[in-house]
């Protein structure tokens, strides 16, 4: 189970749960969005540049040492150009007050591990780590366990104000702001510059069904729209995306009213079936695909239209492993008629131990890991895309991640998946149910079920 | 499996019974050359699965930090829950057609590799080729022959015309659990004849030759002579085979998740999505003890049918 594909970035990779390569994902990560290979020697340089300083001041150096705070900082592993570790060592640089000694957990592939690490540490409640990141979807849980920090005294009004709104919401819990968010992904459609065929690019799934079934007969490609039906994490962001497009929702506001029944979240998961078993723009091979089963097809110029995440654009332009270089374009995917489009927010944020006995640090530290500089060097240097929307328009940004700079629309309509601290229970029963669905066609009786045993859980 | 050890001991054990009597003072030294084996299993073997036990009695949650004795609701709740079913009925159905496949055509692959040809020994080792391919390896191999789009399976059934169209034999509940077993029949038959030739090779020649010059045919000679003969070990090499495929999880894990519609979601994939997943170790330790009580059952009648057949041989 690939209790996959919390975090679009590390989904692909992890995509190796199923049939997928998890080497060449891998390897395209550190280019993604960067289009450059990470460069070893400047690490090198970099720490026998630490060493030399560390030498030569010596003494005063240790003295200054003592007097500094000393915090603890737990992130899953990230790497482009450069490492976090590496961006850590930047802000200890940078100030004298304050000294983060950096906790490398896993990587974003092994998520159940990264999560597991975090609960572990953070359930004993003795403040370390003081600052650690967070995928979207275990901000409810922590928060609601009492490990995370309310950040709305230090950074409230500016997280409604600069960060994309989907973001903000997931960051929210209980009314409180419980995290700040780091990065940003989020599902998005692909589509075939060459086989639009003059028309606009889709904004209703409507339109997009025609142009599908159009490019089908006409033998432009074998396949209309390629999505992933996977029973696993990845199915329940595709659902979240079609079921907010349509004007539903899988839970109230609230966080305890199960709306999975409700007609316009029936329709939307109607059509997702239909794709297979109605119109037939999508293969039912979709039912056993996650992200990369079905980037492969696309890539190879056998479909028109394919959701998936930013990570596809990178291995979409690369000449040895893509057919359709210079044929891809990206938009935000379509919505119903009368609905907004939506896509699945991914990203990890920060969190601030509710325990920690250096509350003035920390905060000091996630300010410096959040502003709008570090969102910058962070999109440069890692391919990470920012959180907060101003940063999209920086010239630097445009002239290091151009592909990147285009997503800004993309990402104004990421919305998070269900906010609740039982999170990991709630998704296991919608993949159930959804999976369900889509094979065997009883839409409605497979949502009433998944319903009554949601309520269960986020009642209890 | 202690009914075997019984059924095999009862003849060797009357002696020592004597030695007992004749001295009523407990004898200390082999009891204490017994403490480090005592100690090392109870601490890696019996405390774990009573500690396991113990766990399932609460409601403990990692996120939660609930933490109370809940006595049998973890059970009471596993009775009433319809995923734990169907997970347990798809690990029997999966455990019993594997095994009695694997079996099967183990035997055919040990009753070849028995007789003398050119190169047996080379089969011989490059039959345990699968067997030894790490599980991860094996699933992936399948998961491209069973592959919906351009696996090498729906194309001879297409090319010999069996299918008029591509199977999706992952995506669909009706095949992908079958697709499975198939996987695990092909890489786990081979440890079946290896285990299956060990047995025949125990047989001793004389009797075949008797049986021939009484005029039996290779077929007669099977069925009255070798497979008789063969019977405990057949029973023993196929309960190991269920024991460890009813604990099957990395085909699963890796092909397909437990979908689509939960159609291959067993056991192993249900216990680790709810103790590594939800962190839920109260109810996963339930489910665990299940699981481990199931396997116990199995071994059980297995380890009847064992020693009936053992019972049988030696009359």
């Amino acid at each position: 189970m690939s209790k996959s594909d919390k975090m679009p970035r590390g989904a692909a990779e992890r995509g190796s749960g199923a049939g997928s390569d998890p080497s060449e994902t891998v390897e395209a990560m550190p280019h993604d969005l960067t289009g450059q290979p990470r460069a070893g020697s400047g690490r090198r340089a970099f720490l026998g540049g630490v060493a030399l300083g560390a030498a030569a001041l010596g003494a005063a150096r240790r003295a200054r040492a003592a007097d500094r705070t000393e915090i603890g900082f737990a992130s899953a592993k990230f790497f482009g150009k450069e490492t976090v570790a590496q961006v850590v060592e930047m802000y200890n640089s940078s100030q004298g007050r304050v000294h983060v000694s950096y906790d490398e957990l896993p990587p974003p592939s092994d998520s159940t591990a990264v999560h597991q690490l975090l609960v572990q540490q953070l359930a004993r409640r003795n403040g370390s780590p003081d600052v650690f990141t967070q995928d979207v979807i275990w901000i409810a849980e922590f928060a609601g366990a009492g490990w995370a920090l309310a950040l709305d005294d230090a950074f409230g009004a500016e997280v409604r104000k600069d960060y994309f709104p989907g973001v903000g919401v997931a960051c929210t819990w209980g009314g409180k702001l419980t995290a700040l968010p780091w990065f940003i992904d989020s599902g998005m459609l692909y589509y075939r510059t060459d086989l639009l065929g003059g028309a606009k690019v889709p904004e209703t799934w409507d339109e997009l069904v025609k142009i599908a079934q159009a490019t089908q007969k006409s033998g432009g490609a074998r396949f209309g729209f390629l999505w992933q039906g996977k029973q696993a994490e990845v199915l329940v962001c595709d659902l979240v995306s079609f079921i907010t497009g349509n004007g539903g929702a899988i839970l109230g506001p609230d966080g305890k009213t199960v709306l999975l029944d409700e007609e316009k979240t029936v329709a939307a998961v109607e059509f997702m079936r239909d794709t297979i078993a109605g119109t037939k723009i999508s293969p039912q091979d979709v039912l056993s695909w996650d992200e990369e089963p079905s980037r492969r097809p696309f890539t190879g110029g056998q479909a028109a239209f394919l959701r998936n995440w930013s990570y596809v654009y990178t291995i979409a332009q690369d000449p040895k492993v893509s057919s359709v270089v210079g044929k891809v374009g990206v938009a935000p995917l379509p919505h119903f008629a009368g609905g907004q489009s939506s896509a699945c927010l991914g990203g990890y944020q920060y969190g601030v131990n509710a325990s920690t006995k250096k509350r003035e640090a920390a905060l000091d530290f996630v300010h410096w890991m959040s502003s709008p500089a570090t969102q910058l060097h962070f999109a440069t240097e890692l391919g990470l895309a920012p959180t907060r929307a101003a940063v999209f328009d920086e010239p630097a940004l445009a002239k290091s991640q151009p592909f990147m700079q285009t997503l800004k629309p993309v990402f104004v309509g990421a919305t998070p998946r269900p906010v609740t601290p039982k999170y990991a229970q709630v998704t296991l029963v919608l993949q159930s149910a959804v999976s369900r669905a889509l094979a065997e066609g009883n839409v409605k009786q497979a949502l009433s079920g998944a319903k009554e045993r949601i309520a269960t859980i986020v009642g209890s | 499996m202690s009914r075997v050890a019984a059924a095999g001991g009862a003849i060797t054990r009357a002696p020592p019974a004597f030695a007992i009597t004749r001295t009523r003072r407990i004898d200390w030294p082999p009891l204490l050359l017994l403490l480090p084996t005592a100690i090392s299993l109870g601490s890696v073997c019996v405390y774990p699965i009573l500690g396991g036990l113990w766990l399932s009695l609460h409601n403990t949650m990692l996120a939660t930090r609930e933490n109370r004795f809940v006595g049998w609701l973890n059970y009471r709740t596993l009775a009433a829950d319809p995923d734990f079913w169907s997970a347990w009925r798809h690990t029997l159905e999966f455990t019993a057609v594997s095994t009695l496949a694997e079996t099967v055509i183990g035997l055919g692959m040990a009753l070849l590799l028995v007789e003398w040809f050119p190169g047996r020994g080379l089969v011989r080792a490059a039959m345990l080729i699968p067997w030894a391919m790490p599980t991860v390896v094996t699933s992936k191999m399948f998961g491209w022959l069973f592959d919906g789009q351009n696996g090498l399976v729906n194309w001879m059934l297409r090319s010999l015309h069996l299918i008029g169209g591509n199977i999706d034999w992952y995506g669909s509940p009706n095949t992908a659990l079958g697709t499975i077993v198939i996987a695990d029949v092909w890489k786990t038959a081979p440890f079946m004849a290896l285990l299956l030739l060990a047995g025949l090779q125990t047989i001793p020649g004389s009797l075949l030759e008797a049986a021939r010059i009484d005029g039996a045919g290779a077929w007669q000679a099977f069925w009255r002579v070798r497979l008789p003969m063969l019977t405990p070990i057949l029973l023993i090499a196929a309960m190991f085979r269920a024991l460890d495929a009813f604990r099957i999880f990395d085909l699963v894990y890796v092909l397909t998740g437990g979908g689509p519609a939960d159609s291959t979601e067993v056991l192993s994939t249900l216990t680790y999505k709810t103790l590594f997943s939800a962190l839920e170790f109260g109810y996963g330790s339930a489910l665990a003890t299940a699981m481990f009580a199931t396997e116990a059952a199995i071994a059980l009648c297995f380890g009847i049918l064992i020693a009936h057949s053992l019972r049988r041989q030696e009359r």
